[in-house]
């Protein structure tokens, strides 16, 4: 294991055991540790960032109510990206989300925003069994087996889900992917 | 090649996970089947598309409207500055 990841794991173990044991403190670190992932997250699964701001908030207040269920096990981030995704899947369940254009907010070049805002919205477009596995494998580049208990899937059903996600993507892609080269 | 293992074969060298050797004679295979051909290139190109896509930004200003609602729902945020006895493990000072 890499120094940082080694390093980054100790420091989240030590703030999972302080919340655990009420320290005001932990719930901060935490948070710092994973608002960008989480919200990165949300967003790819809802689309835009009224709606992946809102569930950031949900799972952040869901990890700390459930706090006692913590365990410094390194499965927490399996456990939070977990809420987020439940939280998602009811969310798209209720609202039926209104069909918002894809928030144009990347600072970086016209290209690039371009190719975010096409490969974001192409992925909306896919069944969510297809969708989240393709956001935690190729965009969030989670390893699978990890991918596959937050989904609570099996590593085999995962990677065939996100075959079949890849070939749906790429056929919605269609001659996009020509230009986007 | 039963469909299953012809999948799992084509996903893998979509996402270069396979060893070099396999990757070879994967290439090789391909070379008199159009159809395989395409698959491995357009979804190797697609994961390519995909991983270099640029990341949704997380502004500040979003960051600050999440610690807001969750401030209003009676989450107490702390800052470093009081970090607790148990945070502040120190090393001497060398030299």
């Amino acid at each position: 294991m890499p120094d940082d990841t080694l390093r980054d794991s100790q420091s989240e173990k030590r703030w999972l055991n302080a919340l655990a044991d009420g320290d005001p403190m932990a719930f901060s670190r935490l948070y710092e540790m994973y608002n960008e992932r989480i919200y990165r997250y949300t967003f790819r699964l809802l689309g835009n960032k009224a709606d992946a701001e809102d569930a950031t908030q949900e799972t952040f207040f869901r990890v700390l109510r459930r706090s006692s269920e913590l365990r410094a096990d390194g499965a927490f981030r399996t456990w939070i990206f977990r809420i987020a995704r439940n939280l998602c899947i009811d969310r798209l369940r209720q609202h039926k989300l209104i069909e918002l254009p894809v928030d144009a907010q990347d600072s970086g070049s016209e290209d690039r925003a371009t190719l975010r805002i096409t490969v974001q919205q192409a992925l909306r477009d896919l069944p969510i069994e297809y969708r989240d596995p393709l956001v935690l494998c190729d965009l969030e580049d989670m390893p699978a087996r990890e991918a596959a208990d937050v989904l609570k899937i099996s590593v085999p059903a995962l990677k065939s889900r996100l075959y079949r996600g890849r070939k749906a993507l790429r056929d919605k892609l269609g001659g996009t992917m020509e230009k986007l080269k | 090649m039963s469909e299953e293992f012809y999948q799992k074969l084509v996903d893998l060298y979509a996402g270069c996970e396979l060893p070099e050797d396999l990757e070879s004679a994967l290439e090789k295979a391909a070379e008199s089947d159009p159809q395989l051909a395409f698959e491995m290139k357009s979804l190797r190109e697609l994961v390519h598309l995909l991983r270099s896509s640029p990341q949704p930004e997380f502004t500040e200003e979003s960051n600050q409207r999440i610690l807001m609602k969750l401030m209003a729902r009676g989450v107490q945020l702390q800052s470093e500055e009081h970090s607790p006895g148990h945070m502040q493990y120190r090393l001497p000072i060398q030299g």
